[in-house]
C-alpha cells in the first residue's frame, strides 16, 4: 500500500469514528420508542415542543416585564419604555439577573441539602464519612481544629460552618480563597465578591423589584456575583461535602445509553441531582433479601440506571450505568421495562407522571421541592433514608410482575465509558507520567507541560443540558469531535458528559478520533480523551482545576488557553454557571442565546464589556461549526499571547 | 520560537541536506545509478516502510522520494505535523546515509570506529534476546556527553542492565578515549560520526515492525503503534541541541521513543516524551523509568558486572588470566536432581585450588556441579537447566564461555581476576540464577566447583558421562508419536503478535531456542505463560502433521489470525514464523528441491536471493507456502517437510551450515532412505553458486530430488 501521508490523520479519525454510536442511529431508535408511546397515547417533548413553536418573541428576546402588576409590559418600537419608565436594557438585564438568581438558588439549595445530610452523618447512621482525609483537609482549610477529634463530631462542625456560609451576616465566602490571588483581587476591585450565599439571591430579587435597579451594568455585575455565590459557594459545597460522605470519585468503568436497561432485571431509574437518595438506593439494591425478592418475582436481580445528574453522581462513585441525559428521560420509560422512576430534584419533566401511567411504571417523587402530578410521593429524609430506599426498592421489585414483557423494546445500543475524574483523580493520573527523578508528585505540571509545549493546544470545559431547540446531543458530540481532532482536551460534566458517554467518546479507544497530541496523551496517561468530572454542581471542580493550573503555571486564569462551552443549555442553573465561569476568567461559548437579544447594551456587556471587568466574556453562536471554530480561534489567540 | 517551530526548522534543514546529497550523487554517479543499502531486503527500509514505495534509481530518489518526504513536512502547529515532520527528518537522514554508501561503492563509508547500517540478519539475531528481555531496552546516545567519563559511565551503566546501546556523533570518540569496548556483539554499536547516522538505529526499529510485526509498508499508524507498543527504545541527547537534533527527537517521540536531554536553552519539557535533566549519575535509571522499562535484578555477590550484553564479549589470549579447556583437560558442567535432604541451600564448595594458585595465562581443570531439588522438579528439566549454564557464565563481564557438558571452554580475563573473581563466584552466579529463573521448580540448590584434576576426571567419567548417556537415550526415544501433547510457544508475541509456534519433540521452535523439553519446563515454571499444552485430538492427516486440536490451538493463540497449520509440510498451511528464525528454506524449482539458508550466511543462493531477501518473504505470523522459517536442529528431523518427501528434498545449503548438521543429517538419511553420506550430495555456495551449476552438481551426484514427484 502507498501512504498518502496528508490524509493519514483524516483516515484514522474517520475509521475510528465508525466505532462511535452515531446520532442518527440513536435517533432511529428513539423514533421506534416514540411510536410505541404514540400507540399508548403518550405525548412527548417532541410534540410538546412543536406545540409551543414558534416561541413568544417578547419572551425570547427578554423584553417582557412581569415584575409588577401594572404590566405585563412588552417593549416594542412603538412602546420603548415600560409603565414605570424602565427602558429595554433595564428590563432585559433585570430578567437576566432573575434568571441567574433562580439558577444560583437552585444549585445552592442543593448544596445546602448536602450540608444538612453531612450534619446527619453518624458512625451507625444511614450516612457515613467515606473520605475522612478530605474532611480533615477541608476543616484545616477553614481553620477548624482537627487534632484528636472524633471524625463525626468534626463532620458536624464542618457542616454547621458550611451552613453558616448561606446566611452569615458579615464577610465574603470562605471558598474564594481557593482562587488565585489575581482572581480575588479582580473580584474585590469589581465589587462582586459574594457575601452569604442566600444574600446574593435575595439581593438579586431585591434589585429587580419594581422601583429598584434599572442600570444594565449594575444588574449584570450582580448576576456575576450571584453566579459566583453558586460556583464558589453552594455548588462547591455540594461537591466537597458529597465527596466527603460518598467518596471522592476515581476512575471507574461503566456503560451508557438505553442498552443498559436490562430486560431480565427489575429496572429502576434514578433521576434528578441530589445524590443523597440515590446513594441509599444503590447501597441497598444488593441487599440479599431484596435480591431474593427479585428472584421470587422472576427477575435475575435489580438493575439501577441513571438519568441526568443523579446518574452522574452515582456513576462517578459506583459505576452505575447511565441510561441517558435530560432529553432521554422519557425514552427510558418508553422501553416499557422500567419498574420505577425515582426522582429527587431539578430537571424532572412533570410529563413523567402521566407517561408512567401509560405503562406499569411507578413514578416516585421524594422531595418536597419537586412534587408532581401522577406521582407516588415517598418523602425522603436523612434519618429514615435507608428505610425509604428499601421501601422504594421493594415497591419497584413487586411491580416487576406487572410488566408486559412482550411489549418491552430496549434499543440494544450502549457504549463503554470510563468516568470519575475528580481533580484528585486527575492529579493521580498525571502522577503516572511524572519522572520520579525530576518531578514532584501531586501537581498539575504534566498537564501544564503538555499545553505549554503545544502537544495539547488547550482545553474546553463542556457542560450543560439538552435543549429541543437544537438536535439533541448533536452539538455536544460534533463539537467534541472537532475539538479533539484539533488536540483540545475536554473536561465534561452534566448532560454534556452523558452525551459523550452515550456516543462512545468516553471510552479509552475513542482516543483514535483525536489528533496525535490527545491520542498520545491518552496512551501515556491511560485516560479517555474526554474526562467526566461529574454533575452540574461539579463544575466547581473545574473552577478549582483552572485556578490551580494558573497558579502553578504562574499566569492569570484569563491567560490560560481554556474556554467553557454550553452548546445545548436550557436551565436557569446554566446561566448562573455561565456567570461564574466568565467571572472566574474563562471565556464561555453558548450555543443557545439567553433571553437578552432585545438589548444590544446587555448583549454588549455580556459579550464584550465583561472582558474588561473579569478578563472573560460570553460568545453566543447558534451555528455548531462556527461555535467550534470560534473556540479554537480563541484558544490559539491565547497561545499566541503567551508566546507558546 | 516554540518547540514545534524548532522541529519544523530542523526537519527543513535535514531535508535540504538530503536534497543536496541526491544532487551530488547524481552528478557523480548519474541519474540511473541503482539505489540501495547493503544486506537488506527492504531497499531504503524507512522510506519503504513509511511510503510503501521503493525508489530504484537516483532519479526516482530525486523526483519521487524527495517529493514524498516533503509531504511529511506540514508545518501547521499540531502534534501530528510535528510527528510526520520528525519522521520526514528520519527519512531525509536515510537518503543522506544511503548516498554516502552509494558514493563509497555500496561499502561502509566510515572507518573502523563506526558500524553504520545494520543488516537484516543482525536485526533478526536480536529478535530472541529482545523477546526474552535479555535486552530489556535500547538506548540511543547522541552527541558529545559533558565528559568522556560521563559518556563511559552511561554506556557501562546501560550495558550492566542489559540495555543495548547505540552511539551517534561525538560520544563515540569519548567512549574510545575512555577505553569502552564497542561492537555489535557486545551490544554497544557506534553508528556514525554525524547526526544522520542515527537513521541506522531507527531502521532497526522500523525493520522490526516489518519483519516481526508484519506491518504493511505504507501503514504509517500501524508502524508507529508497533514501535510505541513493542520497541522499548529511548534517546539521550546531549547539549547543545541544534534544530536538526530536535527534529530527530520529534521523530523518535513519534515512534514512542522518549528523549532525555541536558539542554537548557530553547527546550520544553513534555511528560514521558521529552525530559530535561542534568544529574548524570541518575541518567540511566531515569531514562529506563521514562520508557517504562522493567529490569529484573538478581542480587549476586560477585565482583564483576552481570548482563546479557556481555554474552558477546570475547576474551583474547593476551587478556586471559586462566582457561579451562574441555577439549584438552577433563572438564564438565552438570545439573542433577538429588534428595532435598542432601542439599544445603546456597552451599558453595570448592574442591581443589583457587585461581591465585594457578599460573597467569595457564590452563586448569574445571567441573561445575549444580545439584537441585524441588517438589515440581522433573528429571526431564535437568538438561534445560544445564543448557542455561552457558548463558549464566557468559553473561558475567570478563568471563567467556563456549560449549557444554564436557567440551566447554571457559576463559577468565585478567581484569575479572584482578577485580577479585575467584572459583566460588561461579557457584554464586549459578546458585542465584538457577533459583531466580527456575524458582518454580528449584526449591534448593548447591554448587560444587572442582578444580582438582583427578577429581574432575573421576567425576567426568564415572558420574557425568553415564548421566548424559542416559539422557540422550531418553531424547532419542522422544518422538512426535511417543508423546501425548505438544506445546505452543508464544514468547515472540510481544514482538510478532499473531505468530504461534507449535513445538514438538521432533520440531523445535524456529528460533532454535525452545525444544519440546524447554516448552514443557516453561509450562511448569509459568503455568499461564507462553508455552501451553496442545493436545493431539482429531488427527486429520498423519503425513502432513495436521490435527484439529493443533488448528484450534493456533486459532486461539493467534487470536484468530490463523486457523490451520500443518507441522510437516512447507506447501500446505506451513507453520508461520515470527522473524527470528535460524534458517529459512525455500523451493528451488529447477531441481525439484529446497534450499536452506542460515542467518549467518551473507552471500546469495542459487535462486538469486540472500537470506535477508528470502526471510522477508515470510515472518510476522504470515503463512507463505513454499517458504518456511525453522531452527537448525529441525533440518535433520524425520519430520522435516515429510509431506513433500522429507530431507531428500534438500539440494543446497551454505557450507558452514552443512558442516554443522552433517552428522545428524547423514544419520537420518541412512535411517530413512538407506543413503550413505547424504550431505555430500547437497550442493553449497562453492559447488553450485547458481541454478545452472546446481542442477549440474545434483545430476552428477545423482541427488534423489531430481527423480522425485514434482514439488509443484
Amino acid at each position: 500500500m502507498e501512504t498518502k501521508i496528508l490524509s493519514v490523520l483524516e483516515e484514522r479519525i474517520s475509521k475510528a469514528t465508525e466505532n462511535l454510536i452515531a446520532i442518527d442511529v440513536m435517533e432511529a431508535e428513539y423514533a421506534k420508542l416514540l411510536a410505541i408511546g404514540q400507540e399508548k397515547n403518550a405525548d412527548s417533548w417532541i410534540t410538546r415542543s412543536q406545540n409551543q413553536s414558534p416561541h413568544c418573541k417578547f419572551g425570547e428576546t427578554g423584553v417582557c416585564c412581569k415584575i409588577c402588576a401594572m404590566g405585563p409590559c412588552r417593549i416594542t418600537a412603538k412602546a420603548p419604555k415600560g409603565i414605570c419608565g424602565c427602558d429595554v436594557h433595564g428590563i432585559v438585564a433585570r430578567n437576566y439577573l432573575r434568571f441567574t438568581a433562580a439558577g444560583s438558588a437552585t444549585h445552592s439549595d442543593h448544596g445546602r441539602e448536602i450540608c444538612h445530610t453531612l450534619h446527619e452523618t453518624a458512625e451507625d447512621g444511614n450516612y457515613k464519612i467515606k473520605d475522612p482525609d478530605k474532611l480533615i483537609r477541608l476543616a484545616q482549610e477553614w481553620g477548624i481544629e482537627t487534632e484528636g477529634r472524633d471524625i463525626y463530631e468534626l463532620a458536624h462542625e464542618v457542616a454547621f460552618e458550611g451552613l453558616q456560609e448561606y446566611g452569615k451576616p458579615f464577610g465574603t465566602l470562605r471558598f474564594l480563597s481557593r482562587a488565585t490571588k489575581e482572581r480575588q483581587e479582580t473580584w474585590a476591585k469589581l465589587g462582586i465578591e459574594p457575601r452569604a450565599i442566600d444574600r446574593e439571591v435575595s439581593t438579586s430579587q431585591h434589585m429587580t423589584h419594581i422601583g429598584c435597579s434599572s442600570l444594565p451594568d449594575v444588574l449584570i455585575k450582580q448576576a456575576l456575583r450571584a453566579g459566583l455565590s453558586d460556583g464558589w459557594g453552594g455548588s462547591m459545597m455540594g461537591t466537597e461535602f458529597s465527596d466527603i460522605m460518598f467518596g471522592t470519585p476515581k476512575p471507574i468503568d461503566t456503560e451508557a445509553n438505553l442498552g443498559v436497561i436490562d430486560k431480565e432485571y427489575v429496572n429502576i431509574m434514578v433521576h434528578g441531582h441530589d445524590p443523597s437518595l440515590s446513594e441509599m438506593i444503590v447501597e441497598h439494591a444488593n441487599d440479599a433479601d431484596l435480591i431474593a425478592l427479585a428472584k421470587s418475582v422472576g427477575a435475575k436481580g435489580v438493575n439501577i440506571v441513571g438519568i441526568c445528574c443523579t446518574s452522574n453522581e452515582v456513576t462517578m462513585r459506583h459505576g452505575i450505568p447511565m441510561a441517558g441525559n435530560f432529553l432521554q428521560q422519557e425514552n427510558a420509560v418508553l422501553t416499557g421495562a422500567m419498574e420505577a422512576v425515582v426522582v429527587d430534584v431539578q430537571c424532572i419533566f412533570p410529563a413523567l407522571g402521566p407517561l408512567s401511567k401509560c405503562f406499569h411504571t411507578k413514578f416516585i417523587t421524594t422531595s418536597v421541592v419537586a412534587q408532581m402530578p401522577d406521582a407516588e410521593f415517598i418523602r425522603f429524609n436523612a434519618q429514615t433514608a435507608g428505610e425509604n430506599a428499601r421501601n422504594i426498592l421493594t415497591a419497584a421489585i413487586e411491580n416487576f410482575k406487572n410488566r408486559d414483557q412482550e411489549a418491552v423494546y430496549i434499543p440494544q445500543m450502549k457504549a463503554k465509558a470510563r468516568v470519575g475524574y475528580s481533580c484528585e483523580a486527575i492529579i493521580k493520573q498525571l502522577d503516572t507520567v511524572t519522572s520520579s527523578y525530576i518531578d514532584e508528585l501531586g501537581t498539575w505540571k504534566p498537564l501544564i507541560e503538555c499545553i505549554e509545549s503545544g502537544v495539547l493546544r488547550g482545553a474546553v470545559a463542556m457542560v450543560g443540558c439538552n435543549n429541543p431547540k437544537v438536535r439533541a446531543d448533536f452539538a455536544h458530540i460534533e463539537l467534541m469531535k472537532k475539538l479533539l481532532k484539533n488536540d483540545i482536551i475536554l473536561v465534561l460534566s452534566g448532560c454534556s458528559a452523558q452525551s459523550a458517554a452515550k456516543g462512545g467518546l468516553m471510552n479509552f479507544e475513542a482516543k483514535d478520533i483525536a489528533g496525535a497530541g490527545i491520542k498520545r496523551v491518552c496512551e501515556l496517561a491511560n485516560i479517555p480523551p474526554v474526562l467526566h468530572m461529574g454533575s452540574c454542581v461539579d463544575i466547581s471542580r473545574m473552577m478549582i482545576l483552572v485556578n490551580q493550573v494558573a497558579d502553578q503555571w504562574g499566569i492569570d486564569v484569563p491567560q490560560l488557553p481554556v474556554v467553557g462551552c454550553a452548546p445545548e443549555w436550557m436551565s436557569e442553573k446554566a446561566v448562573s454557571i455561565g456567570n461564574y465561569v466568565i467571572s472566574t476568567g474563562i471565556d464561555t461559548f453558548l450555543g443557545i442565546v439567553p433571553y437578552v437579544d432585545g438589548s444590544d447594551v446587555v448583549k454588549d456587556i455580556l459579550t464584550n464589556q465583561a472582558r474588561d471587568w473579569t478578563g472573560a466574556a460570553f460568545t453566543f453562536e447558534t451555528d455548531v461549526d462556527k461555535l467550534g471554530d470560534a473556540m479554537i480561534q480563541r484558544i490559539e489567540e491565547k497561545r499566541l499571547a503567551l508566546g507558546i | 520560537m516554540t518547540l514545534f517551530d524548532r522541529v519544523f526548522n530542523g526537519s527543513d534543514d535535514m531535508f535540504n541536506l538530503a536534497a543536496k546529497a541526491v544532487d551530488d550523487a547524481i552528478n557523480q554517479l548519474g541519474p540511473e545509478a541503482a539505489v540501495s543499502l547493503p544486506n537488506t531486503a527492504y531497499g531504503l527500509p524507512c522510506l519503504y516502510a513509511f511510503t510503501g514505495k521503493k525508489y530504484p534509481t537516483l532519479a526516482s530518489l530525486k523526483e519521487e522520494a524527495l517529493a514524498d518526504i516533503q509531504e511529511f513536512m506540514n508545518h501547521d502547529p499540531q502534534l501530528h505535523n510535528v510527528f510526520t515532520s520528525g519522521v520526514g527528518t528520519a527519512l531525509s537522514a536515510e537518503v543522506i546515509e544511503t548516498v554516502k554508501y552509494m558514493l563509497n561503492g555500496n561499502e561502509k563509508p566510515y572507518d573502523d570506529r563506526y558500524h553504520g547500517h545494520l543488516s537484516d540478519a543482525e536485526i533478526r539475531e536480536l529478535g530472541v534476546p529482545l523477546v526474552t528481555d535479555d535486552i530489556p531496552g535500547v538506548a540511543v546516545l547522541i552527541h558529545e556527553a559533558p565528559s568522556p567519563e560521563i559518556a563511559a559511565d552511561l554506556i557501562k551503566g546501560y550495558q550492566a542492565k542489559g540495555i543495548m546501546v547505540f552511539l551517534v556523533g561525538g560520544i563515540i570518540d569519548q567512549a574510545i578515549a575512555a577505553d569502552v569496548n564497542l561492537g555489535f556483539k557486545i551490544r554497544i554499536v557506534p553508528l556514525g560520526p554525524e547526526l544522520p547516522s542515527v537513521i541506522h538505529v531507527v531502521s532497526v526499529a522500523i525493520r522490526a515492525a516489518l519483519i516481526f510485526g508484519a506491518c504493511t509498508p505504507g501503514d504509517y499508524d500501524g508502524i508507529l503503534k508497533y514501535t510505541f507498543d513493542r520497541v522499548k527504545a529511548f534517546v539521550n541527547a546531549f547539549a547543545p541541541l541544534d534544530d536538526m537534533t530536535v527534529a530527530c527527537g520529534g521523530g523518535a517521540i513519534a515512534l514512542g521513543f522518549p528523549v532525555m536531554t541536558d539542554e537548557t536553552e530553547n527546550i520544553w519539557s513534555v511528560p514521558k516524551s521529552l525530559l530535561l535533566y542534568n544529574e548524570y549519575e541518575n541518567y540511566v535509571d531515569a531514562s529506563i523509568e521514562m520508557r517504562n522499562i522493567k529490569i529484573k535484578i538478581t542480587e549476586m555477590d560477585i565482583p564483576v558486572s552481570y548482563a546479557a550484553a556481555f554474552e558477546g564479549e570475547i576474551i583474547r589470549r593476551n587478556d586471559m588470566q586462566l582457561e579451562a579447556n574441555g577439549s584438552r583437560l577433563d572438564c564438565f558442567e552438570l545439573v542433577r536432581t538429588i534428595d532435598a535432604n542432601d542439599i544445603e541451600d546456597h552451599k558453595i564448595t570448592l574442591i581443589g585450588k583457587d585461581f591465585e594458585e594457578f599460573e597467569e595465562g595457564g590452563r586448569f581443570n574445571l567441573g561445575l556441579l549444580v545439584e537441585v531439588a524441588g517438589n515440581a522438579m522433573q528429571s526431564d528439566f535437568e538438561s534445560v537447566l544445564e543448557r542455561k549454564i552457558h548463558h549464566f557464565i557468559n553473561n558475567m563481564e570478563g568471563i567467556m564461555h563456549t560449549g557444554q557438558r564436557d567440551n566447554s571452554n571457559i576463559r577468565v580475563s585478567k581484569t575479572a581476576f584482578n577485580a577479585g573473581f575467584r572459583a566460588k563466584h561461579f557457584g554464586e552466579v549459578l546458585y542465584a540464577k538457577m533459583k531466580d529463573e527456575f524458582e518454580a521448580v528449584v526449591d534448593k540448590c548447591q554448587v560444587t566447583v572442582y578444580t582438582d584434576a583427578e577429581e574432575c576426571k573421576d567425576f567426568r567419567f564415572n558420574v557425568a558421562i553415564p548421566i548424559w548417556d542416559k539422557r540422550d537415550e531418553r531424547l532419542e526415544s522422544l518422538t512426535d508419536e511417543s508423546v501425548d501433547v505438544f506445546y505452543t510457544c508464544t514468547l515472540c508475541q510481544s514482538f510478532s503478535p499473531s505468530h504461534v509456534c507449535i513445538v514438538t519433540p521432533e520440531r523445535l521452535g524456529l528460533c532454535g531456542a525452545v525444544s519440546w523439553l524447554d516448552a514443557k519446563a516453561t509450562k511448569e515454571l509459568d503455568p499461564s505463560g507462553p508455552c501451553q499444552i496442545v493436545t493431539k485430538g482429531g488427527l486429520i492427516d498423519e503425513v502432513m502433521g495436521s490435527w484439529d486440536d493443533v488448528n484450534a490451538a493456533v486459532a486461539q493463540y493467534s487470536r484468530g489470525a490463523l486457523s490451520q497449520v500443518t507441522l510437516y509440510s512447507i506447501l500446505e498451511d506451513p507453520m508461520t514464523s515470527c522473524g527470528c528464525f535460524e534458517c529459512i528454506c525455500g523451493i528451488e524449482p529447477a531441481s525439484n528441491g529446497v534450499i536452506i539458508v542460515n542467518r549467518e550466511y551473507v552471500g546469495t543462493t542459487p535462486i538469486g536471493m540472500s537470506f535477508g531477501e528470502l526471510a522477508s518473504m515470510t515472518g510476522g505470523g504470515i503463512q507463505t507456502p513454499g517458504f518456511m522459517g525453522h531452527g537448525k536442529h529441525f533440518i535433520a528431523s524425520k519430520k522435516f517437510m515429510r509431506a513433500e518427501g522429507g530431507i531428500e528434498r534438500i539440494v543446497w545449503m551454505p557450507k558452514q551450515l552443512k558442516e554443522t548438521v552433517a552428522d545428524r543429517l547423514n544419520h537420518t538419511a541412512k535411517e530413512l532412505y538407506g543413503i550413505d553420506n547424504f550431505v555430500d550430495m547437497i550442493a553449497d555456495e562453492e559447488t553450485a553458486p547458481d541454478e545452472e551449476t546446481l542442477v549440474e552438481f545434483l545430476t552428477e551426484k545423482n541427488h534423489p530430488a531430481l527423480s522425485m514427484d514434482p514439488l509443484m
